[in-house]
Order: C-alpha cells, then sequence, then structure tokens
C-alpha cells in the first residue's frame, strides 16, 4: 500500500470532523426520547423548570423511546381530572409536577442530524418589516428588534430569530424568523403598534408597559381567564374573556386625581359622568363605567375585559384567548416605538417539506449518475470515476458539516449553492484529469501544477462575482452566496488538491 | 480520424474570423430584440410576483388548474396558476396560485371560494409587498452589474493582457445576453431566483474561458491549434457533463420546484449558449490575437 499524502489525511480529517458535526458525538440516531420544542411561561411543567431543548427519556420510571410511548403513558394519566404527580426524568435531571391535566408543552423526535432546514423546506414563518414614513437609523432598528423579540416572549414564542437587517440601497428591516407551526396573528403581532391608553375624557390616566404604569399583568388563576361565551344574536359566538391589572402609584393618584373632578352620571346615579376608556392604537376596546365610591381614590387593580368571536362556541373561545394574550402582551411589553408596515410575510406549511427532501435527493442522485456514466466513458477508469465520486461526495458532507457547526439553516437557495459548487466542482475535477493524462514532456506533478493554477483562476472569478448577493436584497439571497462561496473554498482548499494527489497514486 | 482532423485545422486556420459572425449575428438579433422588449414592455425580463410584488399561495388540494384560473381571474389580480405533482404517480399533490392582489385580499376571496379556512396544515402564503419586491430587484441587477466589474478584474489580474481578457469578458456577457433574450422569448417570467441563476451563469461561464485563455497564453509546448483542441476537449467534457447533469435534475425539479427549475432551465439555455461562445467567440478572438502577435 501506497503511503497517503498529508492532503488526503486532512481530507480524510476534515470529513470526520464533518460527519461528527452533522451527526453530532454520540450520534443522536442512538439518543432515545422525545425532545422538548417548547413550553409555555406561564404553565405549571415551567415552573416545574421543564425548557426548551431538554431531552425527556422517561416518565414516571417508565422508558420514552419515542412521541408515541410518550403519548401513551400520559394519556391515562390525567382521566380522573384530579392533581396527580408526574415525574419526568430528562437525560440529566429530573422534575415532579403536580397538575390536574397535561403539561402543557410541545415535544417531537429527537432531530437525526444536526443540519437544520430552512423556513422554506421544514415550514415556519417569516416577517419582513419596516418603520412606516420614517427612515430608521441602525440604532432605532437594533432597539425596534429588541421590543419585537420581547412581545414574541412574552406571548410564549420560543423557536424564533429576531434580526435587523439593511440592504445595498441602505434599507433598514427587522426579520422575524419563527420555526414550526405559525402562530395565529403573528402579522398583527409583530406590525401592530400596540399603543395603549386609557383615558377618562381627554385625559390619559396611564399607557401600557411594564415602565409606564401598569405595573404587573395577572395571566393565570382566579383573577385571569374567558368568562362566558354566548351566542350572538347576528349570529355566530362570542366569549368574554376579563382580567386584572396593577397600577403603579403614579398612575393611581392620576386616576384620584381626575375623577375627583368628575360629577355624578345624572341618568345612572350610581356611577360618575364620564367612563375610563381603554384604547388599543387609538381604537376604543373597552369603556368602563366607574363606580361613584371610587371618586378621587387611587386604585391601583383594573380589570380589563374584551371578547373573542367565531362561527362556532370553540372558534369564538380560541380567538377569545388569542385576544387576550395579545393585549395581554401588548400591555406588558408596552407600546412599538414606530408605526410599521409589513413588506413581506411568509408562513411555509412544513407539510410538503419531508417530500421536497426526497425529490431534492433523488434529483441530485439521478444527476450525480449522469456524471458518473459520462466521467467514465469519457476516461475508461474506474478508479479515476472513483476517485471523482469520492471528492464530489466529500464536498456535500463537509458543507453540510460546516452547515451545521455555524448553525446555518439551509433553505432553497442554500441548497441552489450546494448544487453549483458541486457543478464547478466536477469541472475542476475534470480540468485535473486532462492536464494529469497529457502529452508533454513536462513531469506529472509540473502538469498538476498548472491544473491547479486555472482551478485557482475560475475560483476568484466565481467567487468576486457572488460578493454582491451578500448585502442585496435583504438577505434573502444570501443561503445561496454563502454555501457557495463555503462550498468552493472548502473544493479549492482541502478536497480538489486531495483528488490531485489521489490522480497522481492513480496514473503514476 | 488524423486525416479529418487535419482537414478540420485547415479549414479553421482559413474561415476562423468568419466563423465570428455567427456568434456576432446573434448577438445583434438578440440585442435588437431586447431593446424592442424594453421599448414595449418597460423592462428587460418578465417580472414574476418575487419582483413585482404579491402573493403566491400553495394550497395542498387536488384543483383542476383551468377551470381555477378562470374563476379567480375575475377576483384577484392578474392569477397565473401552476400544479406540483407526484413524479412517479404523476398525482396532483397542491396547486401554486400567484397573484398581484396583496395577502389578505388573497386569503380572503380563496377561503370563500374553497369554503373553508386556509392555516399552515393546508396552505403556505407568500406575500411580499411591491415597494421591497421593486428594490429587491434594483439591488439584483446591481449585483450583477457589480459581479461583473469584480470577475472582469479578477480576469484582467489574472492574464494581464488587455484582448484575452476582453474577449473571456465578452464571451461571458454575450452568453448573459443570448440567455436573456431566450428566456423572454419562451415568455418567462423571471423570478429573483432567475437572476441568481444568471450570476451561476457567470461562474460557469468564465470557467471554460478561464481554461481555454490559460491553455493558449500561458503553455509553450504544441502548436496553437493542438493546444485549443486540447482545451476544447477538457472544455467539451466540463460542460456537457454539467449540461447532462442539470438536464436530468430539471426533469425532477419540475414535478416540485418552481424554483429549481427556473434555476436549472436557465442554467440549461446558458450553458448551451456558452458552448458558443467559448469555442467559436472566444476561441477565434484568442486564435486572431496570437497570430496577430507572431
Amino acid at each position: 500500500m501506497k503511503k497517503l499524502t498529508w492532503k488526503i489525511w486532512l481530507l480524510l480529517i476534515v470529513l470526520i470532523l464533518s460527519l461528527l458535526s452533522i451527526f453530532g458525538f454520540p450520534p443522536a440516531f442512538f439518543q432515545k426520547g422525545v425532545l422538548v420544542t417548547g413550553v409555555s411561561s406561564d404553565s405549571v411543567a415551567f415552573e416545574g423548570g421543564l425548557r426548551q431543548g431538554q431531552i425527556i427519556v422517561g416518565i414516571d420510571n417508565q422508558d420514552v423511546d419515542d412521541i408515541e410511548s410518550y403519548s401513551k403513558i400520559l394519556e391515562g394519566k390525567y382521566l380522573s381530572g384530579e392533581k396527580v404527580k408526574l415525574i419526568l426524568q430528562t437525560t440529566d435531571e429530573e422534575f415532579i409536577i403536580f397538575s390536574d391535566k397535561m403539561p402543557d408543552m410541545i415535544v417531537s423526535e429527537i432531530p437525526k442530524t444536526n443540519v437544520k432546514m430552512g423556513l422554506d423546506l421544514a415550514g415556519g414563518s417569516r416577517a419582513l418589516v419596516q418603520a412606516e414614513d420614517k427612515e430608521l437609523t441602525s440604532e432605532e432598528v437594533n432597539e425596534l428588534a429588541e421590543v419585537i423579540e420581547n412581545r414574541l416572549n412574552v406571548y410564549g414564542i420560543s423557536d424564533m430569530n429576531v434580526l435587523p437587517i439593511s440592504d445595498l440601497s441602505g434599507n433598514h428591516y427587522v426579520r422575524i424568523e419563527i420555526a414550526g407551526a405559525t402562530p395565529d396573528d403573528l402579522e398583527k403581532l409583530v406590525s401592530e403598534q400596540g399603543k395603549f391608553e386609557a383615558k377618562i375624557g381627554n385625559e390619559t390616566v396611564f399607557i401600557g408597559g411594564a415602565d409606564q404604569g401598569v405595573t404587573s399583568v395577572v395571566r393565570s388563576g382566579q383573577q385571569s381567564g374567558i368568562e362566558s361565551c354566548q351566542e350572538s344574536p347576528e349570529g355566530g359566538h362570542y366569549c368574554n374573556f376579563r382580567f386584572a391589572i396593577f397600577l403603579s402609584e403614579e398612575a393611581a393618584q392620576k386616576h384620584a386625581d381626575v375623577t375627583n373632578a368628575l360629577g355624578i352620571d345624572p341618568s345612572n346615579p350610581q356611577y360618575l359622568s364620564e367612563k375610563l376608556d381603554l384604547y388599543l392604537d387609538d381604537a376604543l376596546v373597552d369603556s368602563l363605567s366607574i363606580s361613584k365610591d371610587l371618586q378621587g381614590r387611587a386604585t391601583t387593580q383594573i380589570s380589563i375585559s374584551g371578547s373573542g368571536k367565531g362561527e362556532t362556541s370553540d372558534e369564538a373561545y380560541e380567538d377569545a384567548k388569542v385576544e387576550m394574550n395579545q393585549l395581554q402582551t401588548v400591555l406588558i411589553t408596552g407600546s412599538l416605538p414606530y408605526k410599521l408596515e409589513i413588506v413581506k410575510l411568509d408562513t411555509i406549511s412544513p407539510v410538503l417539506g419531508e417530500e421536497f427532501t426526497r425529490f431534492l435527493l433523488i434529483a441530485s442522485l439521478a444527476a450525480l449518475l449522469v456524471v458518473i456514466i459520462i466521467i467514465f466513458i469519457r476516461y475508461r477508469s474506474i478508479k479515476a470515476t472513483l476517485a471523482l465520486m469520492v471528492t464530489s461526495f466529500s464536498e456535500i458532507i463537509i458543507i453540510l458539516g460546516v452547515a451545521s457547526f455555524i448553525g446555518w439553516n439551509l433553505d432553497l437557495p442554500s441548497i441552489a449553492g450546494i448544487l453549483a459548487t458541486i457543478g464547478t466542482g466536477i469541472d475542476d475535477l475534470i480540468v485535473v484529469i486532462d492536464e494529469a493524462r497529457q502529452k508533454t514532456i513536462l513531469s506529472l506533478k509540473q502538469r498538476l501544477k498548472r491544473a491547479f493554477s486555472i482551478i485557482l483562476g475560475a475560483y476568484f472569478t466565481t467567487l468576486v462575482s457572488l460578493l454582491p448577493l451578500m448585502w442585496a436584497g435583504a438577505g434573502l439571497l444570501k443561503g445561496f452566496a454563502i454555501t457557495t462561496i463555503i462550498g468552493i473554498t472548502i473544493g479549492v482548499f482541502i478536497t480538489r488538491p486531495a483528488f490531485v494527489d489521489m490522480i497522481k497514486k492513480i496514473e503514476e | 480520424m488524423e486525416n479529418e482532423k487535419n482537414k478540420f485545422e485547415k479549414f479553421h486556420d482559413k474561415n476562423y474570423k468568419k466563423l465570428l459572425l455567427i456568434p456576432a449575428l446573434l448577438l445583434v438579433l438578440s440585442l435588437v430584440y431586447l431593446g424592442i422588449f424594453y421599448v414595449n414592455n418597460g423592462d428587460f425580463i418578465y417580472k414574476d410576483i418575487s419582483l413585482t410584488g404579491g402573493t403566491s399561495v400553495t394550497v395542498f388540494e387536488k384543483l383542476d388548474i383551468v377551470s381555477l384560473e378562470n374563476d379567480l381571474s375575475n377576483k384577484l389580480e392578474d392569477v397565473h396558476i401552476r400544479e406540483i405533482y407526484d413524479i412517479v404517480t404523476k398525482e396532483q399533490k397542491a396547486v401554486i396560485i400567484d397573484t398581484r392582489s396583496d395577502g389578505d385580499f388573497t386569503k380572503q376571496v380563496l377561503e370563500e371560494y374553497l369554503g373553508y379556512k386556509l392555516n399552515s396544515e393546508n396552505s403556505s402564503f407568500e406575500f411580499t409587498g411591491s415597494a421591497l419586491s421593486e428594490s429587491f430587484y434594483r439591488q439584483l441587477l446591481f449585483a450583477i452589474l457589480v459581479a461583473f466589474i469584480f470577475m472582469a478584474i479578477v480576469v484582467f489580474i489574472i492574464f494581464r493582457t488587455f484582448i484575452p481578457s476582453l474577449a473571456v469578458i465578452i464571451a461571458a456577457i454575450t452568453d448573459i445576453l443570448m440567455t436573456l433574450a431566450l428566456v423572454n422569448l419562451l415568455g418567462f417570467k423571471m423570478s429573483s431566483a432567475g437572476i441568481v441563476a444568471l450570476l451561476m451563469l457567470i461562474g460557469y461561464s468564465v470557467d471554460t474561458d478561464i481554461l481555454l485563455t490559460t491553455r493558449i497564453l500561458k503553455r509553450s509546448e504544441g502548436a496553437l491549434n493542438s493546444r485549443i483542441f486540447g482545451a476544447f476537449k477538457t472544455g467539451i467534457t466540463m460542460t456537457l457533463t454539467s449540461l447532462l447533469a442539470i438536464s436530468v435534475a430539471l426533469f425532477v425539479v419540475r414535478s416540485f420546484s418552481v424554483i429549481l427549475t427556473q434555476i436549472f432551465t436557465i442554467l440549461v439555455i446558458g450553458l448551451f449558449f456558452d458552448l458558443l461562445n467559448t469555442w467559436i467567440t472566444n476561441v477565434s478572438i484568442l486564435k486572431w490575437y496570437v497570430r496577430a502577435k507572431k
């Protein structure tokens, strides 16, 4: 056996590292259990210590292998409606939860690889928002991104990515990406300014936001929830919700001062002459009559109500829940600093993603088969054809390895980038084989060195022609530029030099 | 074989300048066509909604696309409908509805038409505002321009001679222009992915030109013609391999991905013109240059 050169060793090492990066160590497919992908922050499970990212391997000392066994064990547990003890074993801890209903969290199968698919393949939603009628500075956009992220967090969305971005024309956007199912009303959540005002007459008593007068918002227990559902006279159903909020001393004093100046409502002497009007983005959402007992008193607790509607009573209930959560979110996080407009909104269903990946594999394999056949017919050498296959496959594996290492989500433009890499890669390998086989007086080594000068030339032209795409178009095509640049760089510095050495051994 | 090769060499030696007329004629035709196209349409391409703004909805349902298009065309603006199908069974999987109308309105119209609510289990929505699309389009054009300039600079640095470098750049520009003309002639609506394909084309096209120019200028062994022929053998293998591999992949992706279909179609067209522009345009200019220098 001839000794391997250091270039081939380098390829092997990088290949192994890439496989480790893709499959993890120990490889994820040996890991049993289910992955927690979401825990709502006001749930018992969350209070008990469960967090997103943990892996549940056992429940009440029974093994959990997959989703099926997870739901099977839990199913029977809460039929009685009484509080029962639940022991959840994760990979490194144990949690005990007492509750009368199933833990409010989302679990999924443990992903077999660390390769993450982008929204357009795995499903999810993406919004691009911009301030309406105002040019923001990059500082202002950063701030805006923080406020939006906070708002989504309070709403209960955890698997998301909020980024301030700018493009070649100097436009600033905030990009919001949420993996998995699209939350209802995402549009409202990210674009509605959420300016909450409580007014008596023309006087503002308090506005929304934890540091603006509302000290806390009750989100669970007796003082928060959906009260009643009814059939509406105009058809359909509606449900009412109500929750309590606490005001700061200052806001409470303001309430006292303003009400002091009011008279009694002549038609309804139990109440004062003006109502407490609640506005959301300048639209009246609720109007509360003020009992005359409250005149001049510093009230720190106020009850807020509203309603949701739908075709059926279930729909109305869900709508009311969403509306309530949204209003609570706005009250806690305060208003966004600017009026926003959504310039792009994609909600991609996860349903077709899997099939898409399967078809993509078929397409790539078919293309690769064609390449192999042509190369074999042209050069009549099994060894050279094999070496070319190995090199091409290595390039794919290393790109995927780097992508999982840096946490890059592979979207459709990235896939196109991988294809582009393979294409130019095979072009380069053909140059190498042809130069090696040229009939000249030069030594094989010199001939291969010359092959590489062509490869380098092609590399630099492709590299520079991709650079502008890193910034153009709000970064939506960045995936193409990044994967191609990673791919051809790995190709030129690692895999293709190793291929040169392989050909050297074959042709010698 | 050897005899025929000699015959061809003689023919090429005599006629290589005349051969330049073929790409020149095609280039003029393309330019005239693109000019007329621009006057008529106010732009160089037909843009799809990713560049004009609008909504693309994928509904996972078997629907007759002809009647759907008829029914929706008076309610939504500029409706265009395609289908996704299983490549093996040919069974329809989903329909894609493209329209210039905005997201909310489109959703409302479709829900009314279908009689049920659309959510992330039965559909996908992609909405792009028209201002964003327009800025997107301008930036992509700018990106192509900058890419070209960068590429040209690198080519000049590599070869450090004016005419051969210019020949590479001319071949690449001609490639793109001819591809654009044919794409328009076929009535294709370009998406942002299509413009990315044009960028990929720059890379592919320059590969073979660099191979050719390096072999001819930087090598001293063998006669000029045999160096050209050697480069031709390598280059044609490169381009044909890519062309065939992409064509086969195109056949598969046509069933499920509009974006990849567009990228691959443009690459196939572009690679085809690349054969012409590398092995006629670039070869003839280089041969002329080398002969004149002697």
